[in-house]
């Protein structure tokens, strides 16, 4: 093959994570054994605020994203060393890039009615059914809040791109200085395959199924559009657009990867998110044989240039060739300096362990960042217009997303150059399920009860 | 200093306002894909809005946002009613502000979905 070509680039750390065992006659077996030798059992329950009491996590997309290789060389709960090391440098013990700790965490009240120790094998369920096991290799006690504070920095730290000292407000931080102070380490094993429900089962499609996919599609080269928003025009424009890269020709594919998870007031429920995304190829703005839809469970932690590391590692798990990055890439408010993921990536973040860009650094990744500024309308242009083309600054009209959240709620449906049609009428269908068009605490309380998945009967 | 509140029209509210006075001064955005109406008040009515509604703030372009649904329902109807963009459409919506509170407090458990097909 030509050397203008780009190759599917391998895994993160050189080897899919696979570690769910899809044959139930051997998961049963697991199963007895493990009951015969009274292995422990602990139920999922969900992460609650520290404060509020509200479910700002659960587990289980951790062990469901580590064992379907999403998380990709991260096998299970890191150990105390594991998370030294990530919260140090960046990187696992085996020296790949990882930007968080991934960590199975309980209370003192449940260490001790478990009475587990290192060398025991747990048994995890979730919705009261057998759901994985946990082969404990250590268990060590955090202080939440040093956890959420060393995980994202602060602007004594981390002066090249962080702005403001991480606090309350900012939802990964809770979600870190929320996490139970006893930390069970060690190796995750699904060994009771979770069924989606609808929408979502629709578009799970964990790594290795999704390079098999990109095989048959023929696509050699694909970008990743993170998402956790319902599509408008803007975002459309810059799939597009960030897609005529690529090797010799354009990207064969789009790969839109929604995070879904625990979400913010004012987000779309991720069944909207999803189905939206989906609207934009049946209606043909993009071919649906270059566009997919997919997505990756995960609470987001808004690190910005640390999520758009995670973000990168997942989409080069799935096989994708490119990421797109834009400004404020999962961001939340002014704790980040706005192009800090690009910074991340075309030049690197001393303070965070990345001397040089992330694709050239010992560890790092091979996917390729394209990092883009804004698109805008453009009345003099007649279009959508790209920040760096367009000079029309006194003209130009902004897609906020503020903007389009008030038509929205205003029931007003918003222009066609803003919001398609087909996209509106997704969050339509999911407003009238749910009586509000946005994440508030009543979806976010029903979807954490409810969550993504139902467990088959195991035993 | 003068500040912006917008609202924006589907074609039932263009409906309502066709053939006033009103209708005259429809801005067209984004191509002209988008219409809207600007009411523009003084110092005095922003600060009784923003007292009024906790969200509420001003943008960089001194448009009043994050308002309540239930006051821009109300805005508009009292333009259509009053077929006038002055101070006075305001001024009975702030009339009208305990009745809007209600609708508001409970505006984050409930909003009507628009009433068009869905699959
Ligand atoms: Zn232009």
């Amino acid at each position: 093959m030509s050397e203008l070509y780009f190759k599917r680039p391998m895994p993160h750390g050189g080897k899919l994570v696979e570690r769910v065992i899809t044959d139930r006659k051997i998961a049963r077996k697991f199963l007895e054994s493990c009951t015969r030798t009274k292995c422990p059992v602990y139920d999922i329950k969900p992460t609650l605020h520290y404060k509020r009491g509200v479910p700002v996590r659960n587990v289980y997309r951790e062990i469901m994203s580590v064992c379907y290789g999403f998380f990709s060389p991260v096998e299970g709960s890191m150990t105390s060393a594991e998370l030294e090391s990530v919260l140090s440098k960046r990187r696992l013990l085996s020296g790949w890039v990882f930007p968080y700790p991934i960590l199975f965490d309980i209370s003192k009240e449940d260490y001790k009615a478990l009475g587990v120790s290192e060398g025991d094998r747990l048994i995890i369920r979730l919705k009261g059914k057998p759901f994985a096991i946990l082969d404990i290799e250590e268990i060590y006690e955090i202080d939440p809040e040093e956890l959420a504070n060393r995980t994202f920095g602060s602007p004594e730290t981390n002066p090249e791109v962080v702005r403001e000292k991480f606090d309350d407000k900012h939802p990964g931080w809770v979600i870190y200085r929320s996490h139970n102070p006893i930390i069970l380490a060690g190796k995750y094993t699904i060994i009771n395959e979770p069924i989606f429900k609808p929408p979502f089962d629709r578009f799970w499609l964990p790594p290795r199924k999704c390079r098999e996919v990109m095989e048959q599609k023929g696509w050699r080269t694909a970008i990743a559009h993170q998402t956790r928003n319902v599509p408008h025009v803007g975002h459309e424009f810059l799939m597009k657009n960030a897609a005529y890269t690529g090797d010799v020709e354009p990207c064969h594919g789009i790969l839109v990867n929604a995070i879904i998870g625990v979400k913010r007031r004012g987000d779309y429920p991720d069944e909207a998110i999803l189905e939206a995304h989906e609207a934009v190829h049946k209606a043909g703005y993009i071919k649906p044989e270059r566009h997919m839809v997919t997505y990756t469970l995960w609470d987001m932690r808004y690190g910005n240039p640390l999520e758009s590391l995670l973000h990168g590692i997942i989409r080069q798990n799935m096989g994708c060739t490119h990421h797109m990055f834009g400004r404020d890439h999962a961001a939340v408010g002014e704790y980040y300096d706005k192009f800090a993921t690009q910074i991340l990536w075309l030049k690197g973040i001393p303070s965070y362990g990345f001397d040089k860009p992330v694709n050239e650094v010992e560890g790092g990744l091979l996917i390729r960042p394209q990092n883009m500024r804004e698109f805008w309308y453009c009345p003099v242009c007649k279009e959508m217009a790209y920040s760096e083309n367009c000079n029309h600054s006194k003209e130009k009209e902004k897609l906020s997303g503020s903007l389009i959240r008030g038509l929205v709620a205003e029931g007003v449906q918003p222009p066609v150059v803003i919001m398609r049609p087909e996209v509106f009428k997704v969050v339509v269908k999911w407003w009238k399920k749910f009586g509000y068009p946005f994440v508030n605490e009543k979806y976010v309380q029903w979807k954490e009860e409810e969550l993504e998945v139902d467990l088959p009967d195991l035993d | 200093m003068e500040y912006i509140l917008e609202v924006f029209l589907d074609d039932y509210r263009l409906s309502k306002i066709k053939g006033s006075p009103v209708e005259n001064q429809i801005e067209a955005v984004f191509g002209g894909e988008l219409k809207v109406l600007r009411v523009k008040v003084g110092e005095e009515l922003k600060n009784e809005i923003l007292k009024a509604f906790e969200t509420a703030r001003i943008d960089s372009r001194a448009c009043i946002t994050d308002t309540p649904v239930a006051f821009k329902r109300a805005l508009f109807e009292e333009i259509a009613k009053q077929k006038s963009l002055g101070e006075g459409v305001v001024k009975a919506v702030l009339a009208r502000i305990e009745e809007i509170k209600e609708l508001a407090a409970k505006e984050s458990e409930y909003l009507p979905p628009p009433d068009i097909e869905t699959d």
